[in-house]
């Protein structure tokens, strides 16, 4: 038994730095996500578009001091509400925010319980150093990464998924929930923590501009790293 | 395949979890008068569910200091309904106006505003959360919708949704969870004067944890029922007549 264990420790952790193999889990959930936020965010817009000002605090309204609006942009308010089907957009928002929700949960729980976070997201202690940061971030800006070479991610890499899964999304749930009077009213916490309903819109907006050029990033990178090879492997996992 | 599993697992498992823990409280206290089709419907049981799940302990809406108070309040949507029936009684200051309170009540009657004024009165600084986005905090006294059914001897058995009709128009469904919640009044007063006649004059309802437009203005008359069906198109509301949301906590 020790005999094995230490024979296949390092061939099963050489096997998974240097296979690009997405598990089914990982394959499933990512287009059920892709899936999952186009329609948040289509539904977002189209909500937005109906209110389109941005106001801070727990009050905003027409003609009330605001933070951003999209008249200022070119775009009037009658323009705005004519382009936006808010009924549309809030009953696709709340139904895909629940399979976006349980699709998240089932990767998260699921990838806790295999290691895969542990394994190929957490950066093991020398890719935790600033030069190396330095470097990576260096050739990103060239459009080269060199953890594409044996298909493993690198510290950058590793870091912007673990935020993003574990702080952004989760911030992007909660300032939603916290624009919502049923959830409010049970976790009024939720109006502390972002310093009013209407701060909670306006940041879940932001975040969503914030996601929108992730995703642009992230695609940018895949057509770096072989866009169909790419793609391939996150559907058929070779 | 998905919406058969969804709906039957939601429709049976959520609420029997919830009568473990809200005992006395029925099915329509987690799913919605009419259930929609698919993807959608099971979202709507859901998102009640969990709400309702949270909310058991029946906690009050977030109140607001005096100073966070928006004066004006802002309107929207109509602002004096053009019905005959409401002009009239307008121009009598509402003095010759009787609220109906009928159905499954012990004791149906009609109540005048000064009545409903007479009832043991709240005050609250709350939130009006217009689901379109905008959001403003006023003070909005009233008779709690509790103490106005007990003027009619209270609900009967039989009884699991209160239907309130406006005078222009509209009418809406409110299980009885939501009926009991100590913040569900009908307003007479904003902001320490008389409810405007642009806010909802003579009485608007308020649910403070549901989105603004189940806060219906210009009330006309109360019901109570044991089901929606046959009301409007029989989806609970007129809201969720036009496909928003019955249940409109989100």
């Amino acid at each position: 038994m020790d005999v094995n264990a230490s024979i296949s420790e390092p061939l099963r952790s050489a096997a998974q730095t240097s296979s690009t193999a997405h598990s089914y889990n990982v394959r499933i959930c990512h287009w059920i996500n892709v899936v999952a936020c186009v329609y948040l965010l289509w539904s977002g817009v189209h909500i937005f578009l109906d209110f389109p000002e941005l106001y801070w605090g727990n009050t905003g309204y027409r003609g009330y001091p605001a933070a951003f609006r999209l008249a200022d942009w070119g775009l009037s308010w009658d323009e705005a509400g004519a382009l936006g089907d808010r009924r549309w957009g809030r009953n696709y928002h709340f139904t895909v925010a629940w399979v976006f929700l349980i699709n998240g949960l089932i990767y998260v729980v699921w990838n806790l319980y295999s290691k895969h976070f542990r394994d190929r997201m957490w950066p093991a202690r020398e890719e935790r150093t600033l030069a190396r940061v330095r470097a990576e971030l260096r050739d990103h800006l060239r459009w080269r990464s060199r953890s594409h070479a044996n298909g493993s991610y690198d510290t950058l890499q590793k870091a912007s998924y673990l935020i993003l899964i574990f702080v952004f999304v989760p911030l992007m749930i909660l300032t939603g929930v916290a624009q919502s009077p049923g959830f409010t009213a049970a976790m009024p916490w939720l109006l502390d923590l972002f310093g009013g309903r209407q701060s909670a819109r306006t940041l879940h907006t932001i975040g969503t501009v914030a996601l929108v050029l992730f995703v642009v990033v992230h695609v940018s990178e895949v057509a770096a790293a072989g866009f169909f090879g790419k793609v391939r492997s996150m559907v058929i996992g070779k | 395949m998905i919406k058969r599993i969804s709906r039957r697992t939601l429709l049976t498992s959520v609420p029997a979890l919830g009568g473990l823990l809200l005992t006395g409280c029925s099915r329509e206290t987690f799913v919605p008068p009419r259930v929609r089709g698919g993807l959608i419907g099971a979202a709507d049981v859901l998102t009640m569910s969990t709400n309702r799940l949270l909310l058991s302990g029946q906690p009050l809406a977030r109140e607001f200091s005096r100073n966070e108070v928006a004066d004006p309040f802002p309107t929207w949507n109509q602002t004096n309904p053009k019905n005959a029936e409401y002009q009239l009684h307008a121009s009598e200051g509402f003095k010759n106006w009787r609220l109906p309170i009928s159905g499954l009540v012990a004791r149906p009657r009609e109540l005048s505003l000064s009545e409903i004024r007479g009832l043991p009165a709240r005050t609250q600084i709350t939130a009006h959360v217009c689901e379109q986005g905008w959001s403003a905090i006023g003070e909005w006294t009233g008779a709690p919708l509790q103490r106005v059914l007990e003027a009619a001897g209270g609900v009967t058995s039989a009884a699991r949704y209160v239907v309130i009709d406006t005078f222009d128009g509209w009418y809406e469904g409110y299980d009885l969870f939501e009926v009991a919640h100590a913040q569900t009044i009908l307003a007479y007063g904003l902001n320490g004067r008389d409810l405007p006649r642009g806010n909802g004059w003579p009485l608007r309802l308020r649910v403070e944890r549901q989105c603004g437009y189940k806060n219906l203005k210009f009330l006309k008359s109360i019901r109570v029922v044991d089901s929606m069906v046959g009301i409007g198109r029989g989806t609970g509301g007129t809201n969720s007549d036009f496909g928003f949301h019955w249940y409109a906590g989100v």
